[in-house]
């Protein structure tokens, strides 16, 4: 056992109390909800069509949007850690904005969006954003998507050019190395950004009800849900839907553990 | 085989070239030169994964300027091998042979030639290199270059990392490589041992510019500017003036020494020079010993102002004049048999025909 000298002691405190005292708050707040927990409460909220519409709906819609986020910016991500050119940084911080906005507004932005032509256009070939599963994904992988390309850009910058180039030198085109060098280098990061971004959609709620309203049994996801079983004082709903979305999250970042854990 | 004409590159502030350069079919050359003189971006753009700002590359006559890396067909061993750490060790070394789709029966005997060439047997089917040492990893890194029968192979600081031994063993393979496989290669390192050792041709790189091509034996005794005779280790640098031309073609310089060497071309009264000589070629006079014609001419009575033991040799510092020192470099057993200490007088020649006079430039102070 390691020996913690006095003189130590104080910084050791500085570093372990808050450890401390935030797993405490978080503890509290995740266990707070079992006083108004039942299991029978729990199953037979389970059983009802509309929840298991909400749950279905937020994960469908979580995994849609994060796959089309991460297959979006698997080239814009290796673009901007693989090659320099002019405005590059104003591009990269421009591309940052959606993370910092909130995503009532970018929700908003959408819906403003959908009143221009270019929306006018997708409307009258029959796709439509507000108050649609569309708009749920399309609300979810606006907030997303810089997220997936942070993560992305992170992932290939941490794949060594030199192996990319030995691989040219060896015969490989350019596509070739991507394929057969980088994407299996970077397979773990990606698989990681993809939970991340999932994650971040199932919990994702301004944007979605900004865009898509909350229809129950049709556009309403487990956080939406969640607000309107509090706006009703239905605490038995609430208490359900939060225990799943706890659930979900906890299973996703485990894996996110799990797959890069074994990285190194 | 590859002719290299006018290359230029720019990465940032840093200019290399212009680069004139020509390796032989079968040969193998040195660029040597300090760290960060240009010798890496010379090896990218010539395997064509940095654009030349101008200038151009060729390939037995046919110009590649504009040639992608993978239609080059050059293998490359970077400094840092950068072995693929997905793929086992196998998998690493047919990795180019697989790709470029040559005959499985071909494959498999110049897996084998280069398993035995290279001792890769205990390792050949270990799943992943992150087991591998670092001598295992640089051998694995040059069968893979290797495997695809590549007639040109360029090497970045290959034995950087490694320790003495192992280095020694691989440099030795290499020259197997080149002399028995027929592998033309050009090889960049700041090592002037491994330079002298490989390079039957050396071109000398300092700053992004070439300052001297030439047989080993010219780069070591001949330096053909200051600049490369600073960079190389064990030089006697004096800044002289040409006071007359003596009898008999010599030349009398003045500075801090008097010295007298047979005259060179180019070189007249009152011109400014600089007198050259390596450590290993100043001679020691033993004491009590006749002095033959040879050495009379630039005799020096001086004292022994420091030792440096380095293992096989010992360089003295020796004060041949009022702040005027020189290195003289001396095998163990010569050094144990003087038994020289600091503060011991010392007498040294310098032969005319070790010294090597250069034109002082204009610009250096």
């Amino acid at each position: 056992m390691a020996v913690i000298r006095t003189r130590d002691l104080p910084f050791r405190l500085a570093l372990t109390l808050p450890l401390a005292g935030l797993s405490g708050y978080f503890l509290l707040l995740f266990g707070s909800q079992y006083l108004f927990f039942s299991a029978a409460a729990f199953l037979r909220q389970l059983a009802l069509p509309e929840i298991q519409a909400a749950i279905i709906l937020s994960l469908t819609s979580a995994t849609c949007s994060a796959l089309l986020a991460v297959v979006i910016a698997v080239p814009c991500a290796y673009l901007l850690a693989r090659h320099e050119f002019q405005g590059k940084r104003l591009l990269d911080t421009f591309l940052d904005l959606p993370v910092v906005l909130t995503p009532i507004a970018l929700g908003t932005l959408i819906l403003m969006a959908w009143n221009n032509p270019a929306g006018r256009l997708l409307e009258s070939v029959g796709i439509s954003l507000p108050f649609t599963v569309a708009g749920v994904i399309a609300a979810q992988f606006t907030v997303v998507s810089a997220i997936a390309l942070r993560l992305l850009k992170a992932t290939f910058e941490q794949v060594d050019p030199r192996c990319e180039q030995v691989a040219r030198t060896l015969g490989c085109t350019a596509a070739g190395s991507f394929r057969l060098v980088t994407l299996p280098l970077a397979g773990r990061g990606i698989m990681a950004a993809f939970i991340l971004t999932w994650a971040r959609a199932v919990g994702e709620f301004g944007a979605t009800v900004m865009v898509a309203g909350t229809v129950r049994g049709d556009t309403a996801t487990l956080p939406s849900s969640i607000y309107m079983a509090m706006s009703v004082a239905d605490l038995p709903r609430a208490v359900t839907l939060i225990s799943l979305l706890l659930l979900i999250s906890l299973a996703v970042l485990f894996a996110v553990r799990l797959a890069l854990g074994r990285r190194s | 085989m590859i002719r290299i004409r006018g290359l230029t590159a720019h990465r940032g502030k840093f200019l290399l070239g212009p680069v004139d350069l020509d390796l032989d079919d079968g040969g193998y050359l040195i660029v040597l030169g300090p760290s960060g003189a240009g010798k890496t971006v010379l090896l990218e753009v010539c395997l064509g994964l940095e654009s030349p700002s101008g200038g151009e590359v060729a390939m037995n006559g046919v110009d590649m300027t504009d040639l992608p890396p993978e239609r080059r067909r050059i293998a490359y061993l970077p400094q840092d091998l950068a072995l693929f750490p997905h793929l086992s060790v196998r998998d690493n070394i047919l990795f180019g042979a697989r790709l470029q789709r040559q005959d499985p029966d071909a494959i498999r005997d110049r897996l084998r030639e280069l398993v035995a060439l290279l001792d890769l047997d205990g390792i050949l089917d270990r799943p992943s290199i992150r087991t591998l040492s670092g001598g295992e990893k640089q051998r694995v890194a040059l069968a893979r270059a290797l495997l695809p029968s590549p007639r040109v192979l360029f090497l970045d600081e290959p034995f950087s990392a490694l320790d003495a031994t192992i280095k020694r063993q691989l440099q030795i393979k290499l020259r197997q490589i080149n002399r028995e496989m027929g592998v033309t290669i050009l090889h960049v390192t700041h090592d002037q041992e491994e330079a002298f050792l490989l390079g039957e041709r050396i071109a000398v790189m300092i700053a992004g510019k070439l300052h001297q091509i030439g047989h080993r034996d010219d780069i070591y005794y001949r330096p053909a500017s200051i600049a490369v005779a600073r960079f190389l280790q064990n030089q006697n640098i004096f800044e002289m003036q040409v006071e007359d031309g003596g009898d008999n073609g010599t030349l009398h310089l003045a500075g801090p020494i008097s010295l007298t060497t047979g005259s060179r071309s180019g070189i007249r009264v009152g011109d400014r020079v600089a007198a050259v000589i390596r450590s290993e070629e100043v001679v020691i006079i033993r004491p009590n010993r006749p002095i033959g014609n040879e050495l009379r001419q630039n005799l020096f009575d001086g004292r022994i102002v420091d030792i440096l033991g380095l293992g096989g040799n010992h360089i003295l510092t020796v004060e041949i004049s009022d702040g005027v020192r020189l290195n003289a470099e001396l095998p163990n057993c010569a050094f144990r048999d003087l038994g020289y200490a600091v503060g011991d007088p010392i007498r040294i020649a310098l032969r005319s025909r070790s010294l090597w006079i250069l034109p002082w430039p204009r610009e250096m102070p």
